[in-house]
């Protein structure tokens, strides 16, 4: 994590709207999210948490109201620098088929200006080494998400942000995620994950943001404090 | 971070994918063969009548010949969720339209390469007579198709019906660019002098584009 104040939210956002034509996806939304806390955005099929975050990705533009990310605004001219700090993984890896995971993760990293020392230690972190010669189309959905999972951390990022990063994954492939999460968690990171059906209720989630509609129905604040440090 | 390093890391990789895949260069190559021999088909065999409608017509093949391509840019991000991937570069990200153009500006000067070729063979063009203001009209002509188009592949990527929105949107903007290309190479093949107007006319839309398109990426790359 950056030297600097955690007294500075990671997320601040305030009276957020997105509108895509005649549907609003999200409605006047408010909420604050500590550093270093480990927040869930629940909510049914269309609740608006995959546009959330893809806002909070600075992948889409509110139509209305404010984001500021560690305090300053995610669409402006600070946006570069803060896309530096955040590492998002969306429902699809964000992968190309015909280029293999080093390939991939390589090329991640130029865009990122990251080490191949990073992209070997991410390779062995998520236990996917033995597939690192492989074309992404010829892998399986659990082996595709966690390579989509090295791309979204290459930078270090401050602020990672996974969509349903369950979904596809066995049993023992979830629990792993779950136990990288945590590390992740203990090292700083500010979390927010999308999920209708988190593998992994209560213990890990340090606040649960519930959606319903585009609408917040609840932020549980006791919760979104930061988490515990070691 | 080094946007220059950004849009380099962007362009080889759109380069590998084409070798990778050979979708794009097959279908380009293949459509602008048959093209050529249904024009040394159809076209006058008097070489006076010939020579009036070739530049025009290699042209507008070329300008047919590039939807296909410039349709296909942005395929590989869209079918893979890797816009994000692109949009998350840590540096601005008119560096990231500057390696997908220049990747097309290499697709469209190799598609031109091989369209010369075709057109020496099938319609007896003689470029020798035209000398390097056939090969500077090219490239310049490329610049400004790779530039609009890239633009327009970009802004239509998550379009539905994409393949039709592209040529819509893209043959009113790159008829200047037509019209200045035909004409200069006509004048080209013709050993005519070519007025400098016209040269410094492209060589300005070109800029414009290209400058338009670093801009205005950042937005476009935003749903």
């Amino acid at each position: 994590m950056r030297p600097g104040a955690l007294s500075v939210p990671a997320v601040e956002i305030r009276g957020v709207e997105k509108r895509y034509g005649a549907l609003l996806a999200l409605r006047d939304l408010s909420f604050e999210l500590d550093q270093a806390s480990f927040t869930l955005a629940a909510g049914p099929n269309g609740a608006g948490k995959s546009t959330l975050l893809r806002i909070l990705a600075t992948l889409t533009r509110p139509t209305r109201g404010e984001v500021r990310l560690f305090g300053k605004n995610a669409f402006g001219r600070e946006a570069a620098e803060l896309r530096g700090r955040i590492g998002y993984l969306g429902a699809e890896p964000g992968l190309y088929g015909e280029l293999t995971v080093l390939e991939n993760l390589l090329f991640a990293a130029e865009l990122r200006g990251v080490g191949r020392e990073r992209i070997e230690w991410l390779l062995s972190e998520l236990r996917i080494e033995s597939v690192a010669e492989q074309r992404v189309r010829t892998l399986s959905l659990g082996y595709r998400k966690r390579a989509g999972l090295a791309r979204a951390l290459l930078g270090a990022p401050d602020l990672l942000l996974l969509d349903e990063p369950w979904t596809g994954l066995d049993a023992e492939a979830a629990s792993g995620l779950t136990r990288f999460l945590s590390r992740r968690l203990e090292a700083g990171t500010t979390l927010v994950l999308a999920s209708h059906a988190p593998r992994d209720p209560g213990d890990l989630f340090g606040g649960v943001l519930s959606l319903d509609a585009g609408r917040l129905q609840s932020l549980d604040a006791s919760r979104a404090t930061p988490a515990e440090r070691p | 971070m080094s946007g220059a390093r950004v849009a380099w890391a962007v362009l080889r990789k759109d380069l590998l994918l084409d070798l990778r895949s050979r979708d794009r260069a097959g279908h380009m190559g293949v459509f602008a063969f048959l093209v050529v021999a249904l024009l040394s088909i159809t076209l006058p065999e008097s070489p006076e009548a010939a020579g009036a409608w070739v530049p025009a017509l290699l042209w507008i093949l070329l300008l047919l010949t590039s939807i296909l391509g410039l349709a296909r840019s942005f395929a590989a991000e869209s079918e893979a969720g890797a816009v994000a991937t692109l949009a998350g570069v840590a540096c601005d990200r008119g560096w990231v339209f500057l390696g997908k153009a220049g990747a097309n500006l290499i697709a469209l000067l190799a598609l031109q390469l091989w369209v010369a070729v075709l057109a020496a063979v099938f319609l007896d063009v003689r470029w020798e007579a035209a000398g390097w203001r056939a090969a500077a009209v090219g490239a310049l002509g490329a610049l400004g198709l790779a530039s609009v188009g890239t633009l327009l592949a970009a802004l239509s990527v998550s379009v539905r019906a994409r393949e039709f929105l592209l040529p819509v949107l893209l043959f009113p903007l790159v008829l200047p660019v037509l019209v200045i290309c035909a004409r200069l190479t006509a004048e080209s093949l013709g050993g005519d002098p070519t007025p400098g107007l016209w040269w410094g006319v492209l060589g300005l839309y070109d800029w414009v584009f290209v400058l338009i398109g670093y801009f205005v990426f950042d937005h476009v790359l935003e749903d």
